[in-house]
C-alpha cells in the first residue's frame, strides 16, 4: 500500500467524518489544525483511495489537494537575522513551503553574513543536520555564493537546496561540489512576493525541493523502514498523554525516517525506548532515540529493515 | 522611480538588476524619493565596495502652519484646523513654548485652540513648525546601510552642499580608491564634487 500526502481544508462541521474515513482506510493524520470555522487536516492515506475521501469532501465543501511535503521538516537557512536577509524571501519561501505541507524551520546564522568572515557553527550544524532537507536562501552575487558557500555547508550531510539571485546555472558553476537543488533568480529583495512571476519562483522551489525529497524516498524505499514514521506518531500519541498537554501545534513532528517528540529528553527517553508497538516489540529496538539540539527535544530515528529485520 | 538619474554599475549585472530594486524600494519605503535627484550605485562584490553617490533636491526651507492647517482667529481665541496630523507634535511644542500651555487646548485630533492676544494670534499662520532638512541625512545614511550587502561594515559618508556619497565595504576602505571612485562616479552623473 503507497502511501501519498494530501491536504484537506473544509469547515469544522462534520470533519469527524474525514477523519474516521482516513482511518478505516489505513491512512494517518499528520496534523489537525482548527481556525475558527476551518480546518485544515494533512494526512497521509493510500493512493487509490484519494477518490473516497474526495467524494466525501464534496458535500462538504471540502478541498482534497496533493501536498508532496506532507511528512517532511525542513530547515530554510538564511545567513543572519539582519533586515538585510529578514524579512521577504525567506520567510516568504518557508510560508510558501508549508503551503505543500512541509514542516519549516527558519535558522539565521549568528555569523551567516560577509563573505570572507561567513561560518556555520556547531550547535548551527547540529540542528540542521537534525532535518530531512535545508534550503539555503543565499544573496544576489555569485562571487559571494562562491567564496562564502563552502563555509555555510561545512558539515551538513543532509541534501541541500541553494536558492539565489543569480541564474540557476551560476549557482551550478558558483558551487563546487554540487548540491542537490539549485532554483536561481530569487535573490534578497525588500518586498513581499507577490508579482505572478515571483510566486512562479516559489512554485520552482517547491518542486525542486519535491523533486529532492522524491529521491530520498526512493532511497529509502530500496531498504525500507521497520515502521512508518505517520504510524509509529500514532502509537506514541496514543500512549504518552503528556503530549496533549505540549502547546506546540505539532507536539509531534514527522520526518522522512524519523519524528520529533517536543518532550524533555531527560524525562521521557526512557519510557519511549520502552513503549510497546506490538506485542513484545518496543519502540527501542525499532528506532534510535537521541537528545535534540533543538531545545530540550527528542529525536527519534527509525532503523531500516535491514538493521532490525523487523517490519511493522 | 522618479530621481532624475538613477545608474546602478556592477561587474555581475543580475546583482546590479537586484540592487536596482532594492534601492528603488527602500527608498520608496524610508519616503526618501521627493528628496533624492540624481543617484549612481557603484558596487563590486570582488573588491568589495559598495558606493552611492548623488544629489539631493531643493527641499522648502521651513514647514509653515499655513501648509498644513487653517487658523480661524476670533478676538482672543485661534482655531487652527489640521489637514495633515504629521505637523501636530512640533505645532504643539512651538505653541506651548510661544503662549504658554495653559493656553493651548486639544479638544479633538484635528482642531487645536490657542487662547491669547489678537495681533499674536493672527501670526500663528507664518510660524515655523518644523525644518524638513534637518534629519534627511541621518534617513538617507540609515537608508543606504539597508540597501548595502550585509557584513559591510566599515563605512564612509560625506553630505555637503546637497551632495552625499556613502561608501561601504567589508575590508578597510582605501582612501585613494574611494575617493577616485566617487570623483569618477560624480562625474559620469554631470556634477563636480
Amino acid at each position: 500500500m503507497i502511501l501519498v500526502p494530501i491536504t484537506y481544508k473544509g469547515g469544522v462541521y462534520q470533519h469527524d467524518m474525514i477523519l474516521e474515513l482516513v482511518e478505516d482506510l489505513g491512512g494517518y493524520v499528520i496534523q489537525k489544525q482548527v481556525m475558527a470555522q476551518e480546518v485544515v487536516l494533512q494526512l497521509m492515506v493510500p493512493r487509490d483511495d484519494i477518490d473516497a475521501i474526495r467524494a466525501m469532501a464534496k458535500p462538504m465543501a471540502g478541498e482534497v489537494t496533493l501536498s508532496p511535503l506532507v511528512g517532511t521538516e525542513i530547515a530554510v537557512i538564511s545567513p543572519s537575522l539582519e533586515i538585510h536577509h529578514l524579512p521577504h524571501t525567506s520567510c516568504d519561501v518557508a510560508e510558501y513551503l508549508r503551503e505543500y505541507g512541509a514542516k519549516t524551520n527558519m535558522i539565521g546564522l549568528s555569523r551567516g553574513f560577509g563573505k570572507r568572515i561567513a561560518q556555520l557553527n556547531v550547535e548551527e550544524r547540529d540542528v540542521i543536520n537534525e532535518h530531512d532537507l535545508a534550503v539555503y536562501v543565499l544573496g544576489n552575487f555569485e562571487t559571494c555564493i562562491a567564496r562564502k558557500f563552502p563555509a555555510l555547508r561545512r558539515g551538513i550531510h543532509v541534501p541541500i537546496v541553494v536558492v539565489g539571485g543569480p541564474s540557476r546555472e551560476a549557482l551550478e558553476r558558483a558551487i563546487d561540489p554540487p548540491v542537490e537543488g539549485y532554483v536561481g533568480g530569487v535573490g534578497r529583495v525588500m518586498h513581499r512576493f507577490k508579482r505572478p512571476e515571483e510566486i512562479e519562483k516559489l512554485e520552482e522551489i517547491v518542486s525542486e525541493v519535491s523533486r529532492v525529497m522524491d529521491r530520498v524516498r526512493e532511497e529509502i524505499a530500496k531498504d525500507p523502514l521497520s515502521i512508518l514514521p505517520a504510524h509509529l506518531m500514532d502509537i506514541i500519541s496514543d500512549r504518552l498523554p503528556e503530549l496533549h498537554e505540549v502547546t506546540s501545534p505539532t507536539p509531534i513532528t514527522v520526518q522522512m525516517a524519523g519524528l520529533r517528540v517536543k518532550l524533555p529528553y531527560d524525562r521521557f527517553a526512557e519510557r519511549l525506548r520502552e513503549l510497546p508497538i506490538d506485542g513484545d516489540l518496543r519502540i527501542g529496538s525499532v528506532a534510535d532515540i537521541s537528545p535534540s539540539r533543538m531545545r530540550n527535544y527528542i529525536l527519534l530515528k527509525i532503523r531500516p529493515f535491514s538493521e532490525t529485520n523487523i517490519m511493522v | 522611480m522618479a530621481l532624475d538619474y538613477f545608474e546602478v554599475e556592477c561587474p555581475e549585472p543580475v546583482g546590479g538588476e537586484y540592487y536596482r530594486r532594492i534601492a528603488s524600494d527602500v527608498l520608496q519605503d524610508q519616503n526618501l524619493l521627493r528628496v533624492v535627484d540624481r543617484l549612481h550605485i557603484f558596487i563590486d562584490p570582488g573588491i568589495p565596495l559598495f558606493v552611492a553617490v548623488g544629489t539631493m533636491r531643493k527641499l522648502p526651507p521651513f514647514v509653515t502652519v499655513a501648509d498644513f492647517a487653517e487658523v480661524a482667529v476670533r478676538e482672543d481665541r485661534a482655531v487652527i484646523t489640521l489637514g495633515n496630523e504629521a505637523y501636530l507634535a512640533p505645532l504643539l511644542s512651538v505653541l506651548w513654548e510661544r503662549f504658554g500651555r495653559q493656553n493651548v487646548d486639544q479638544p479633538d485630533r484635528f482642531t487645536v485652540v490657542v487662547h491669547g492676544a489678537n495681533p499674536e494670534l493672527h501670526a500663528i499662520d507664518g510660524m515655523h513648525v518644523s525644518n524638513p532638512s534637518e534629519g534627511v541625512y541621518k534617513d538617507l545614511i540609515y537608508a543606504f546601510l539597508h540597501i548595502a550587502p550585509e557584513g559591510f561594515k566599515v563605512r564612509r559618508q560625506q553630505f555637503v552642499d546637497g551632495k552625499f556619497y556613502f561608501a561601504a565595504s567589508e575590508d578597510t576602505l582605501p582612501e585613494d580608491v574611494v575617493d577616485g571612485i566617487v570623483r569618477e562616479r560624480f562625474r559620469r552623473m554631470g556634477v563636480t564634487l
